[in-house]
């Protein structure tokens, strides 16, 4: 019932973009869905005893448990705020004529679509679903990346493709090593993570290793993980912002997600031991690939790409802790990400609006002035900047301090090597926006740029985005705590 | 059910014409040729999956043998057959990263890498025979030897075909390793259609200018004429 | 003394003296036909040894005694390595006769010999066409060493002798990668032996000649003496595919009826190599010199490949 209902939308609101003429209309239709869609999330999350594992349709194939629910809630949570960003960006985009009015109903449907399979994905209990969900939300979101039609762009999107695509093979690979491990222990092939997590203890520990090890390249291309990050920081920035916003927050929690739940099938068996280590190295190799990539890094989306790298990274090392502490902060530490992140990119997007260069979308970024011609998204970018390098009473400061906490658990080395990565990340960060923001006209010559009036719509989502930052890092809530609380326990972590 | 040294011998004939088939597509340089050998090698993996079949007496496997060669033999070499000439980018010059002997060298390399990692691992398929754990060995061979086409080459039709010659090694390290389900493969096919739809609209547009591309994707039918919207 | 040994040394050796220039000329006809020519008489290459054994030989002033040595190093190490592959008799090998490494590198002598003279008149010619001679020597020699592990390793014998006499008392072929085998083998032949698209033997285009090259300045009796070496190294490279792959027919006892029958067999068995060599000859150009390694390198592949699936199933 609940899958029906939202693929139902999801069909009416492609329907309806097929038919409608305007941009008004497409983007009406995509906030609607987005809108659907989160209702119907939050009304699995009052109302709906999860988990939940029959359904009228697919049965045995989907599943609907906590951990699906949150980034579900996250998710649609986001979709909403980047459509309705969405109107004011592409309409803008329109009028400049870097987006061609006849991709337009091949943006809006594919964004509808993005979403369906988002869901799908994470209400999968097949692993083997999960991985086709997740393949079709590379591909459509590269077809969004391409929309543009600009020679870089389409190039940014193959690289994409190829990259996510060819680890996801490797992926499969691991897959199949997984059905082989479950055939000769259980009798009879599965791939349905409930299942595995019942039987895990009987699987044999080298198998599920090398198991393990495939599907994590494969989910770690897709969240962007060292070595497999290369794809990600020309994709975020040369996306148009509503898109980016929705890569860096939804998109690579497909993959993180990916990772936690195989993860948590090898965690009950012997394979745990092997595997830690190596989840900790890519951890923190990604980290201090963004956080060196960042230092001289000029341009503002390619610099926010790369701290979505450095977060994931942290996440990743979250998880190789594998204490509950851990695994709750990295939960919390998503949802942080995810709002943060979106916020950060619609404050890009309204910038690039705004000094819009002629040059390549990764070019460094010629701003000046930016507190007289955009204060909003200038204070956006500064108050993101803050929320996600994990300032107090921001939410990301939370869930970063306690990861590293636990990271002492293991080593206090390797917590100080993580500190001094995420102090750089956080210095260049710090040391864009003073150097950028600083620069004004000197007060003789006049500046000849436009302003650009920024609509409502792209205004408002920044604003909510850092105000439930910082109400959630200011009072996170009660039900909240158990909501997560259970998460764990139900990924057998506690 | 049959002779075990008969299917022996065939099915080793086949595993060697897969190989080359992919020495071939990591060496050549002629773009239509490549998509021949595609299919070739395509053919050779039914005719695997069919000698499976018939000697495992598994109805399974011959369904997926039929998809293999509806798909993979004969549509999507067709389609990407269909799609080049229609582009008229028929340049045969590739740019390697990698020199076509040493990329073979370095998949015999990998070949014997692999087998050793591989007898580490599975020491249960092992007991199956040792024709069946090559045929394992095989299968992750060919991905990688894909993989290495994919990114060593820069035109994307070839990167295409690589990752094409990787869901291939993915297929037959699947009917070698375990007993897979039909969906499985079904899933594997959805997967190659939409990304070579997808992979293939954007080449068309990778060389040209905007121009050009526009005109081509009106072509395709993809995209209506102009329209005002406020 | 081992009589049987003795016999078929020389039955093997005049047999192969007679048949090699028979397939050198049916080659050539067969390339004539598909041009569309009639081409010279199967036994032409019959009389054009005998014209050459009546005419006189010339040395130039600038070559040593390489150049007087060579064309009898190369008939000799030719006609000993000819004793190594039973053509139309198999008896138990003696005294280290068969030996596949020992093979190879009979066959090597010749071509160093060939290649010191072709310097050895100081022409250019002959210079260009033994460095050209070395390097696809160079090449090709780690895929000739791996066809012949794969072979010994098929059938568990260094000797070729003893691989002929297993190949003929078993009923059918000894295994389905000989086959493939085959494959690898024709392409040593065509190799070694100089045909398109290694080498053109009917050129005498001075930036195309190898072989030709190495032969220029040989004249009379020693050019007969090279040009049959070179018909001998063909034969005897054609009866090791025969004999391995399809070695129905081979004469087993010392009765003149089954060698007879045998040799009869040989030429037809021979006849029809020859066909595909020279329709494999007529379809391609010869490649350009730079392009060769990348196909020994495919052929290497190949041989790997196939041995590699012998030692791993």
């Amino acid at each position: 019932m609940i899958l029906v209902a939202f693929a139902v939308t999801a069909i009416a609101a492609i329907v309806l973009i097929a038919l409608s003429r305007t941009h008004r209309q497409m983007n009406a239709a995509a906030i609607g869905q987005a809108i659907v869609f989160m209702a119907i999330a939050t009304w699995i999350l009052f109302f709906v005893q999860v988990p939940v594992d029959t359904f009228i349709v697919g049965s045995g194939y989907f599943f609907i448990d906590h951990l699906g629910l949150l980034e579900v809630l996250v998710a649609t949570f986001i979709f909403v705020l980047a459509a309705v960003y969405a109107q004011g960006y592409v309409g803008n985009l329109l009028a400049s004529h870097e987006l061609e009015a006849g991709s337009l109903r091949l943006f809006y449907a594919a964004w509808c679509l993005l979403e369906l399979m988002i869901v799908l994905a994470f209400f999968s209990d097949n692993l083997a679903l999960f991985w086709i969900f997740a393949e079709l939300t590379t591909v459509i979101s590269a077809m969004l990346i391409a929309i543009l039609s600009a020679r870089e762009n389409i190039d940014a999107a193959l690289k994409y493709i190829f990259v996510a695509s060819v680890a996801m093979i490797f992926a499969f690979v691991g897959l199949i090593f997984l059905f082989e491990i479950t055939r000769s222990a259980l009798g009879a092939g599965t791939l349905n993570w409930t299942a595995l997590m019942a039987h895990a203890s009987s699987f044999p520990p080298e198998m599920t290793v090398a198991a393990f090890l495939f599907i994590f390249i494969g989910f770690a291309a897709k969240s962007g993980i060292f070595p497999f990050h290369t794809w990600l920081p020309e994709a975020h920035a040369k996306a148009p912002s509503a898109v980016s916003a929705v890569l860096s927050g939804v998109l690579l929690n497909v993959g993180i997600y990916g990772i936690i739940r195989v993860f948590a099938v090898v965690h009950q068996t012997a394979a745990a031991a092997i595997v830690t280590p190596v989840l900790l190295l890519f951890g923190i190799f990604s980290i201090a690939i963004a956080a060196i990539s960042m230092l001289p890094e000029k341009n503002l989306k390619k610099l926010i790409a790369f701290s979505s790298i450095e977060n994931m990274g942290l996440m990743l090392v979250g998880i190789a802790v594998a204490t509950p502490l851990a695994i709750f902060w990295v939960l919390v530490q998503v949802i942080a990400h995810a709002l943060t992140k979106a916020s950060l990119f619609f404050s890009a997007g309204i910038l690039h609006r705004q000094y819009r260069s002629h040059l390549s979308a990764d070019a460094p970024d010629d701003m000046y002035d930016v507190f007289r011609f955009q204060p909003l998204a200038a204070w956006g970018i500064i108050l993101g900047g803050l929320a996600i390098i994990g300032m107090p009473p921001f939410l990301a400061f939370f869930s970063k301090f306690f990861i590293l906490l636990s990271l002492d658990s293991l080593s206090p080395w390797v917590l100080a090597i993580v500190l001094v990565l995420i102090f750089i990340a956080a210095s260049a960060i710090g040391f864009f926006v003073i150097s950028t923001f600083g620069r004004t006209t000197p007060p003789g010559e006049t500046c000849d740029l436009v302003p650009y009036r920024t609509p409502l719509s792209m205004k408002a989502p920044i604003v909510i985005l850092l105000a439930l930052v910082l109400a959630l890092g200011l009072m996170f809530p009660a039900g909240g705590y158990a909501f997560i609380t259970q998460i764990v326990m139900e990924l057998r972590f506690a | 059910m049959s002779d075990p040294a008969f299917f022996d011998g065939i099915v080793k004939i086949l595993f060697v014409c897969v190989i080359v088939t992919s020495a071939y597509i990591i060496t050549t340089k002629n773009l239509i040729s490549l998509v021949r050998v595609y299919a070739l090698q395509s053919l050779a993996l039914m005719a695997i999956a069919l000698s499976l079949a018939w000697y495992e007496n598994s109805a399974i496997l011959l369904a997926i043998a039929i998809l293999t060669l509806v798909f993979k033999v004969i549509l999507i070499p067709y389609f990407i057959a269909t799609v080049q000439e229609k582009i008229r980018i028929k340049r045969d010059i590739e740019f390697h990263f990698l020199s076509p002997t040493s990329s073979l060298l370095i998949s015999l390399a990998l070949m014997i890498v692999i087998y050793i990692t591989l007898s580490h691992v599975l020491s249960d398929t092992l007991a199956k025979g040792s024709l069946f754990f090559f045929g394992a060995v095989i299968g992750i061979s060919l991905v990688l030897m894909g993989m290495m086409v994919t990114f060593s080459r820069k035109r994307a039709i070839t990167k295409v075909l690589g990752y094409l010659s990787m869901e291939n090694g993915v297929l037959l390290f699947g009917l070698f390793a375990t007993e897979l389900p039909f969906i499985i493969e079904f899933l594997i096919v959805i997967d190659l259609v939409i990304l070579i739809l997808l992979t293939t609209i954007l080449t068309v547009g990778i060389d040209s200018t905007l121009e050009e591309y526009h005109n081509r994707l009106h072509r395709f039918y993809l995209w209506e004429e102009q329209e005002e919207s406020p | 003394m081992n009589y049987e040994f003795l016999a078929y040394g020389i039955i093997n050796t005049a047999c192969v003296v007679l048949v090699a220039p028979l397939f050198v000329s049916l080659v050539k006809k067969v390339k004539a036909w598909t041009q569309g020519r009639q081409g010279p008489s199967v036994f032409q290459t019959y009389y054009t040894l005998a014209k050459l054994l009546k005419k006189e030989v010339i040395y130039s002033r600038n070559a040593s005694w390489i150049t007087r040595v060579t064309p009898w190093a190369c008939i000799a190490s030719i006609l000993v390595a000819s004793l190594f592959v039973p053509l139309v008799y198999v008896t138990a090998p003696a005294g280290g006769i068969g030996n596949i490494i020992l093979f190879l590198y009979l066959l090597v002598l010749g071509r160093f010999f060939m290649a010191l003279a072709g310097l050895d008149a100081g022409s250019t010619f002959g210079g260009m066409g033994s460095s050209r001679e070395m390097s696809i020597a160079a090449v090709i020699e780690p895929t000739t060493i791996i066809v012949f592990a794969a072979l010994a390793f098929v059938f568990k014998s260094l000797n070729i002798i003893d691989m002929a006499g297993m190949a003929a008392s078993s009923g059918t072929v000894v295994a389905p990668t000989l086959i493939l085998l085959g494959i690898s083998l024709f392409i040593i032949l065509i190799v070694e032996t100089a045909h398109i698209p290694v080498d053109n033997p009917e050129t005498h285009l001075e930036l195309t000649m190898i072989h030709e090259g190495m032969i220029l300045e040989q004249s009379g009796r020693n050019l007969a003496l090279m040009e049959l070496s070179a018909a001998i190294k063909q034969v005897v490279l054609m009866a090791l595919l025969i004999n391995l792959i399809v070695p129905w027919g081979i004469a087993t006892t010392l009765a003149p009826a089954a060698i007879g029958a045998a040799l009869a067999l040989f030429v037809a068995k021979g006849a029809i190599l020859a066909l595909v060599i020279g329709l494999f000859e007529s379809s391609m150009a010869k490649m350009r010199f730079f392009r060769l390694p990348g196909l020994f390198m495919m052929a290497f592949f190949f041989s790997t490949l196939i041995i590699l699936i012998e030692v791993f199933t």
